[in-house]
């Protein structure tokens, strides 16, 4: 720092292609001088505010650039400038020190897991609430309409039925003091579902002929169905999992660019993979409502089991479910421990 | 130094250089991918930067390096953009279809103008020998290319694809211009076609191959363990099996058909495309060993869950750099940047708010 520095390099002037064989003079107040290394010529000179450091990059010799445009390179690509800018020399420190390098090994992973497992679950839980209704009911009713141009059809369940149903429908909204013009609850024959049931973000419940009639002799197994669909709809799951899909989108696509191509192929099947792990804590969320409120209204848990175990023989018994790789391409999760955990109540 | 001046129109010729090494580059990443996590992925845009630094400085024609000039906050700027953008369209496209669907449209005329934009921008922050590229494709041009030809293709049930492709390279190409030269590119449409067939070609056989084996191994082990796929454990096996073995095979096809194209287009491109009076230039690629390449690299991110990136990265842009030869006349010499007259070199006046590439990647 105190003693003026020589450099040999090459020199450029403003958009100009032509190389110069030059040496740079770096005095310790920090005037430049440079000249050229045949003829000892004075190619340019400049103060401090005239001149600039490139990034120092590992391998690199870092570039002075003059405020016409002009640019100077050192011959060796490992002289670093003494003026160059703390930062600059920081970055390039990081980058190359064994230590940080371990750190940034290890903490990556772990902070990006974090991000993706509770950090973005819990914004998108923040956000939900700043979605107005009219935006809910829109998604509700646009889905609905599709769906029931589709896939459903009109019940063909016997009038007591129904009515089982709906009085098991009227006990949970009454009982959990819910708005009731805010849920409706339909009934609907669908090949497509088979024995289903979902709910919509504007508080539209859909249960299936064929899910009712596998209930049929357990009505507070229907019940547990229900109260399970209103938990969808209590926590605002729908709007929650597009939050955490594009947030988790997002953060992967952002720190991790495209590389060229490969994240396509990957990230494609990664966030199908994402979106399933966030259903599938929904649904357990879903599956803790219906068990709360099964208790409060005096029912035992063991009627959500019953579901469950009715779901499960009716499917039969898939060997899906044994795989343990499998178990990360499914949205909901495994049926078995849905059953433990109502059972462990 | 470079005065060597033998006889006016002798070039020098040499393959590009690439100097990159894995293991520094991997220090490069990780920390950066550190950094980028810690601040939300706002350093991400020093990270691209740093990285794009690192491979132009590396790259060397003539002994001569590429450096990009691009300043982390204008990709920041360009980033923000583009997240906002993509933003408000997943969550439309989520939570109302047909919004999405009347949002495609003008999506449709915006992304010439994007695709422009970022050329322009791209170009102007590269440089070699102190002289800029530049862009001078315009929005009717590239809507012209990217949108209404690509369109038209469709309707000729993708027959047509092979040339929107090479009219497509041809307007990217010939719209470069470096030290005020023009590219100047003559490519043929027969070569596009033989390239797409020869693709084509590759996957069906592909298919066939696997068609065949599969329904033998399906007889076979129908025959011989009729009973043990009936138990619930064998059926998860096999769908296991068939799950990943499905997944392989998507791969070598992607690197395949994806190989066979790339190494063949980029061969006949870099061959009929000169800068006038500057440089020529030449790529021999050849198919099996740039599908092995592609092919392994996959595999190594796969394997090791994302940590073999800096290596792949470093591997594809040295085999790129080994089968490309640039012919470079004395003309490079004495050339005058037309770009850089308008520009103060620091950047620091107030560029546009759109003077960016609005881009995630």
């Amino acid at each position: 720092m105190h003693n003026t520095t020589f450099v040999q390099g090459q020199f450029q002037f403003a958009g100009s292609s032509t190389l110069h064989a030059a040496e740079a003079e770096l005095s310790p107040q920090g005037m430049l001088l440079i000249r050229s290394s045949d003829n000892k010529t004075l190619l340019a000179q400049a103060g401090t505010a005239d001149y600039r450091f490139g990034s120092a990059v590992p391998g690199l010799a870092v570039e002075l650039r003059l405020r016409d445009g002009a640019v100077f390179v050192p011959s060796d690509n490992r002289y670093r400038w003494p003026r160059l800018s703390k930062r600059s020399a920081l970055a390039e420190r990081l980058e190359s020190h064994k230590l940080s390098i371990v750190a940034a090994l290890l903490l990556s992973p772990l902070l990006l897991w974090w991000i993706i497992v509770d950090l973005m679950p819990m914004l998108a839980s923040a956000a939900v609430p700043l979605v107005p209704d009219s935006v809910k009911q829109q998604m509700g009713r646009q889905t609905f309409y599709s769906l029931q141009k589709t896939t459903l059809e009109p019940t063909e369940l016997p009038a007591e039925q129904q009515a089982m149903v709906r009085y098991h429908w009227q006990m949970a909204l009454n009982q959990l003091s819910l708005e009731q013009r805010q849920y409706q609850l339909h009934l609907f024959k669908s090949d497509f579902f088979g024995a289903n049931a979902f709910a919509l973000p504007d508080g539209t419940v859909v249960i299936t002929d064929q899910l009712v009639s596998l209930l049929q002799d357990q009505p507070d197994a229907i019940l547990a169905v229900l109260l399970h669909e209103i938990g969808h709809v209590e926590g605002q799951h729908s709007v929650r999992l597009i939050a955490q899909s594009l947030g988790a989108t997002l953060v992967i696509g952002i720190v991790f660019g495209n590389p060229e191509g490969v994240a396509d192929l990957l990230l494609g099947s990664g966030s199908v993979l994402l979106q399933n792990a966030f259903s599938r804590d929904m649904e357990r969320e879903a599956d803790q409502f219906a068990i709360a409120k099964l208790t409060a209204l005096g029912k035992s848990p063991q009627a959500f089991a019953d579901a469950m175990a009715a779901l499960l023989a009716s499917h039969g018994d898939d060997g899906e479910q044994n795989s343990a790789l499998l178990k990360y391409l499914s949205t909901h999760p495994d049926t078995r421990e849905r059953i433990e955990q109502a059972t462990a109540n | 130094m470079e005065n060597n001046i033998t006889s006016p129109a002798q070039p020098r010729v040499g393959k590009v250089a690439f100097s990159g090494q894995a293991g520094e580059f991997f220090g490069i990443w990780i920390v950066n991918l550190l950094l980028s996590i810690v601040t939300l992925g706002i350093y991400s845009a020093w990270a691209k930067v740093r990285t794009n630094q690192y491979f132009y400085g590396h790259t060397r024609i003539d002994h001569q390096p590429f450096r990009y000039l691009a300043s982390p906050l204008q990709i920041l700027k360009g980033r923000i953009i583009a997240v906002i953008i993509f933003a408000l369209f997943f969550a439309l496209s989520s939570l109302s279809p047909q919004a999405a669907l009347l949002l495609a449209l003008p999506f449709m005329l915006l992304s010439p103008w994007l695709i422009v934009q970022s050329m322009k921008f791209n170009m102007r922050m590269t440089s070699y020998r102190n002289v800029r590229f530049a862009f001078h494709g315009n929005y009717l041009g590239a809507l012209k290319y990217f949108v209404l030809l690509p369109l038209l293709s469709v309707f000729t049930l993708y027959l047509a694809m092979p040339w929107a492709l090479k009219k497509i390279d041809q307007y990217l190409c010939s719209n470069i211009s470096f030290g005020g030269e023009k590219l100047q590119v003559n490519t043929d449409t027969s070569s596009y076609y033989i390239a797409a067939l020869v693709a084509f070609a590759a996957i069906m056989g592909l298919a066939i191959v696997i068609g065949i084996v599969a329904a033998i191994i399906g007889g076979i082990a129908a025959a011989t363990a009729g009973d043990s796929i009936d138990s619930t454990a064998g059926r998860g096996a096999v769908a296991l099996m068939i799950t990943v073995v499905m997944f392989a095979l998507y791969f070598v096809g992607f690197a395949l058909s994806g190989a066979i194209y790339q190494s063949m287009i980029r061969n006949h491109l870099f061959e009929r495309t000169e800068l006038p009076g500057v440089a020529k230039f030449k790529s021999e690629m050849q198919v099996i060993p740039y599908a092995w390449l592609i092919l392994s690299n996959l595999l190594a991110i796969i394997v090791t869950l994302g940590l073999a990136y800096p290596w792949t990265k470093i591997r594809k842009a040295a085999y790129l750099a080994s089968v490309t030869t640039v012919a470079v006349y004395p003309a490079i010499d004495s050339l005058v940047d037309e770009v850089q007259q308008d520009s103060n070199a620091f950047g620091e006046e107030a560029a546009g708010l759109f003077d960016v590439d609005v881009s995630l990647a």
